[in-house]
């Protein structure tokens, strides 16, 4: 699975760069994994995708946050 | 009859700025990145000090706790202990007055943001512009300051109050 490794990044950087692999990757519909540190991005991801019809899970929170995204899921 | 229709984010987002301290220039530019990705329409209209967030030249923007008790001042460096303590507390505001504070205080702020993982404020500003958040000048406070075009950054709007009223959502705005 796709990795977007966004650890070490503070928001709204972790967003951003996610947003920006998604318009890179306008084809993409597989998941993908993206993983962050910024602790308050436990929340921030999922309020992102929800916003952007992205389905989200979180996969781990330990020792850095990990979620499996993909498009056009239902939300 | 009530409406059960979902409520909408509002699609556009905007924001003054009046302040030109480092800190609030963070503030804002993180605000206006984030909402600029949640696919919200971004105005941000910068006036009197607020400016100098726009400026190509931004040894300007500086951070002081010299009359700002709310400010959290913690060094980032040195051992566990000591970058635990709010300095803004502990020393006299006299202290801040002195000569070299504002630009240690500054250079502090700018460490512990890169500690966080936050980048520099021209990159942040730049990655604003490019994720297309509008910035406007007011032109009369360019004026006043006695300002020239040259001295902003480029992807700057020059206009007035009446503009940005005309542009920006009648839900959300926010002074800064």
């Amino acid at each position: 699975m796709q990795r977007l490794d966004l650890t070490g990044l503070a928001c709204p950087m972790p967003i951003i760069k996610l947003k920006k692999f998604l318009s890179q990757n306008p084809a993409l519909q597989d998941p993908f994994i993206v993983e962050v540190s910024d602790s308050g991005a436990l929340k921030d991801i999922p309020a992102f995708c929800q916003q952007q019809k992205l389905n989200c899970e979180l996969r781990q929170s330990q020792p850095n946050i990990e979620f499996q995204v993909q498009r056009g899921a239902d939300v | 009859m009530s409406d059960l229709s979902p409520v909408h984010a509002s699609p556009q987002f905007s924001l003054i700025q009046s302040k030109g301290t480092l800190d609030w220039a963070y503030a804002s530019f993180i605000l206006a990145s984030t909402a600029s990705v949640m696919d919200k329409e971004v105005e941000l209209f910068f006036t009197f000090y607020g400016l100098k967030c726009l400026l190509k030249d931004t040894s300007g923007l500086k951070v002081s706790p010299l009359g700002r008790p709310e400010m959290i001042v913690k060094s980032p460096v040195g051992p566990e202990w000591f970058r635990k303590v709010d300095w803004n507390q502990k020393l006299p505001g006299l202290v801040w007055s002195l000569p070299g504070m504002s630009n240690l205080a500054t250079l502090g702020f700018k460490q512990q943001m890169k500690q966080q993982g936050q980048m520099s404020v021209e990159a942040l500003r730049e990655t604003c512009l490019e994720l297309g958040v509008k910035m406007t000048a007011c032109q009369m406070t360019v004026d006043m300051m006695g300002l020239q075009k040259d001295d902003f950054i480029d992807g700057v709007e020059f206009a007035g109050a009446p503009s940005y009223f005309a542009q920006t959502p009648d839900t959300q705005s926010l002074f800064i």
